[in-house]
């Protein structure tokens, strides 16, 4: 998998490389700058292009923007937006037309070496990856007539590990148990909610995510 | 053009005002005998009138105005132009001595009407394009008269006559240059002329037409010269008479200063009293500007400076002065100058209302510097605050990013057993806790999302943070003004931090909109009220916050009632 890494620290963006490279990775591009990046992801047309999304000249909004640039102009190319805070708005943001190929972590993640490796894979392939401080703070949002409280607390798991992007096949993995208990848990979750049950996995993201917030 | 009360040369004597006015009888009957015994056109009687009358005006006026305002020039040159006509009269006269001098100044009369018309009414010119105008006119005048007369006397009547046309067509083009600039000054002034003066400057620019086309039309030999002339001599002939309806009215006004009187009892706004000195002062262009000498300069009402008109500017300024400090200035037309007696009576009458008007620029001149600090102070403190942030963010937080992702590295390279795995693992543990600890000082320190992101985006973290549930409304279009922005920000999160410390509310809602070029922020719980603008530092640091922009907090905060939290913030 061909990865595009945009990071004005040189010590992360090293670092981010050489973890990546030792994951099997292909790294084919070190970007300093937003601009550095376009150019490049033009170039190399990369699987994954990873982001911090404060950046130079402004240390501002650079890297969200090049970021749905990246969206808009290459669909193939998924985008994994790293950041120091994570942001309900910003995730909205990013997300707002779809969760697919789209992944927003808090830095810190990287060095979960494992969970981050999957994450970068799963937005290369087009899957999604939410940062669980995002869901952790839209489930612990207060709302009327909470129907997150009737929940159980495996299917609250399950709803964690799902808004997060996690598939199915992962859910399963992490809770050590079979794919049909997490497809039968996902229904009842989906069920108890009032959602339409959605086909892909990064659908399911949005929908959930959007359910989280109003 | 500065004028001071006090600043006055004494009047003519009176043995030298009545000499000038018998002077002036005699010229008067001098010309019009002149006129009529020569045999001038079909009828004599007509111009001898006419140019007696002209004599005896200006001499008159010149002299009243001489009298009335002694430091102007404007009288003598009046009296001066009105001796004129009697002179060139000699031409007329049959007798070729005399005739031969009077030639010479035939043109002179028209010349220095013009004079009379531009140096009104200081009595000096004070433009460069009237300067050269009146210049051109005497050298025309003498120099191409003299050069008639030399051509004459070496017996070359052509070239003479040559001359003596081109002098005719100079003066008239001067004469239409002084249109000009009539009009020219009339426009550049753009402001409204004291009603007494409109129909003078009229008469001045139809009688300088007639004087132009008068010229030509008798250089040309044209038929209806005569006619012709009568009119502008007639119109040149008005014009004193124009002059002391304004000296008469102006002896009227004084009653204008009764009415002054009246306004000022009944203790007038210091926004009223300019209106109130305009119209006894019957100059709707009046400007009164006071001296701040806090400042070192003149301010309007509002405290905000104001240049005096520099000299050659057509607007005259009267300083006014109490018990020996400085406290304002008129701003006026010239011709108010005219009436000396008048603007010192105004300006004696209205003494403390002006202090009281110069008191209140004062105030509102320190109000608006205070008000000016009080931004730069929290400009200055909102800059060092996203410094440090920014130095939080690219420094420590970075550093230990990588430093964490290192000893995954390390980990993932040695061999190691279990117990230095779990110290790895608790190390990493320690480096999130502290990156999470990292994260919310750097957020208080300066919340970079609002900067970086907008108001839309940062408020939705607010909003799913908060221990109630919390409906959001953001109605705006792009991004505001940054200090807008920020400030909007700590409303919101200072009134949820409120909100979840006393109110014990079960609801709130944030309204976030933008109209007339204010940003409107509403925070609104249900809550058991009771918060005070003026306890504690949370909600007060808000208001100042917000009032450094320009903008008002407003807190309804009844017991048992909720709260509501509203600012508006100024973000065109």
């Amino acid at each position: 998998m061909r990865v595009a890494i945009a990071e004005d620290s040189v010590l992360l963006r090293e670092g981010l490389a050489s973890l990546l490279e030792e994951a099997g990775f292909d790294v084919v591009a070190l970007c300093e700058n937003a601009d550095d990046l376009l150019l490049k992801v033009r170039s190399f047309s990369p699987d994954v292009a990873i982001v911090d999304i404060r950046m130079p000249p402004t240390h501002k909004d650079e890297g969200l923007r090049a970021a749905l640039e990246i969206k808009s102009q290459h669909p193939s190319v998924g985008v994994l937006v790293l950041s120091q805070y994570v942001e309900v708005g910003l995730a909205l943001k990013l997300l707002a037309e779809s969760a697919e190929g789209v992944g927003y972590l808090l830095k810190d993640r990287i060095s979960n070496v494992k969970e981050f490796v999957a994450a970068v894979r799963r937005v290369g392939d087009g899957g999604s990856a939410l940062d669980p401080t995002i869901v952790s703070t839209l489930l612990a949002r207060q709302r009327p007539d909470d129907p997150i409280s009737q929940l159980t607390p495996r299917e609250r798991e399950v709803l964690e590990l799902m808004a997060g992007g996690s598939s199915n096949q992962g859910i399963a993995d992490s809770l050590v148990i079979t794919l049909r208990a997490v497809e039968k848990y996902v229904s009842s979750i989906f069920g108890k909610l009032g959602l339409p049950s959605t086909g892909s996995e990064s659908r399911r993201v949005l929908a959930v995510l959007l359910y989280l917030r109003s | 053009m500065v004028a001071e009360p006090g600043d006055a040369r004494a009047p003519p004597r009176p043995i030298v005002v009545g000499g000038i006015a018998l002077a002036g009888c005699a010229a008067a009957a001098a010309s019009f005998g002149l006129s009529l015994s020569g045999d001038y056109g079909r009828a004599p009687y007509v111009h001898a009138t006419i140019v007696g009358w002209i004599t005896l005006s200006y001499v008159l006026c010149g002299l009243i105005a001489w009298w009335r305002r002694p430091e102007s020039r404007f009288g003598p040159l009046m009296v001066a132009a009105g001796f004129a006509p009697a002179l060139s009269r000699l031409a007329e006269a049959n007798a070729a001595g005399l005739q031969t001098i009077g030639e010479g100044l035939l043109l002179l009369p028209p010349v220095l009407f013009l004079h009379v018309f531009l140096a009104y009414p200081t009595g000096r010119l004070e433009r460069r394009l009237d300067r050269s105008l009146v210049a051109a006119g005497y050298a025309a005048v003498f120099g191409l008269d003299l050069v008639r007369a030399l051509l004459e006397s070496a017996g070359r009547h052509g070239g003479a006559d040559f001359a003596k046309n081109a002098q005719r067509a100079a003066i008239a083009a001067i004469a239409l240059g002084a249109l000009g600039a009539l009009v020219s000054r009339r426009r550049s002034s753009g402001r409204p002329f004291r009603r007494s003066l409109e129909p003078l400057v009229a008469c001045f620019a139809l009688a300088l037409v007639g004087l132009g086309v008068g010229i030509v039309m008798l250089a040309l030999g044209a038929p209806g010269t005569d006619l012709v002339r009568w009119i502008a001599f007639g119109l040149v002939g008005t014009a004193p008479v124009l002059l002391l309806i304004g000296h008469l009215r102006a002896g009227l006004a004084r009653t204008a200063v009764g009415d002054f009187f009246v306004d000022l009892r009944s203790d007038p706004e210091p926004s009223e009293l300019r209106d109130a000195l305009a119209r006894a002062l019957r100059d709707p262009s009046l400007a009164l500007v006071y001296w701040l000498p806090e400042f070192g300069t003149y301010a309007d009402l509002n405290g905000l400076k104001v240049a005096l008109p520099g000299p050659g500017e057509d607007r005259a300024v009267t300083l006014i002065d109490r018990n020996g400090a400085h406290v304002a200035a008129l701003l006026h037309d010239p011709s108010v100058a005219d009436e000396r007696k008048l603007l010192d009576a105004v300006t004696a009458a209205a003494d403390i209302a002006l202090e009281n008007g110069r008191l209140h620029a004062e105030l509102r001149a320190r109000l608006e510097e205070l008000r000016g600090s009080r931004a730069r102070i929290v400009e200055a403190g909102h800059k060092e605050r996203q410094r440090l942030e920014r130095n939080l963010h690219d420094g420590a937080q970075q550093r230990l990013v990588a430093l964490s992702l290192e000893l995954s590295l390390i980990e993932n390279e040695v061999d190691i057993d279990s117990g230095a795995k779990a110290r790895l693992d608790q190390a990493r543990r320690e480096i999130a806790a502290s990156l999470d600890e990292l994260r919310e000082i750097a957020r208080g320190i300066h919340p970079a999302v609002v900067t970086g992101h907008g108001l839309a985006v940062a408020l939705e973290q607010l909003a799913a943070r908060a221990d109630v549930p919390v409906r959001l409304t953001v109605e705006v279009g792009d991004r505001l003004p940054e200090p807008v922005e920020v400030a909007g920000y700590y409303v919101v999160s200072e009134s949820l931090t409120n909100m979840n410390k006393y109110a014990k509310a079960s609801a709130a809602t944030i309204e976030v909109s933008q109209t007339n070029g204010l940003l409107l922020v509403e925070v609104t719980d249900d809550g058991i009220g009771g918060a005070d603008t003026e306890r504690g530092t949370g909600l007060r640091g808000l208001a100042d916050r917000v009032e450094a922009l320009g903008g008002r907090l407003r807190v309804w905060s009844p017991d048992g009632g909720g709260t509501r939290v509203q600012a508006e913030i100024p973000c065109a």
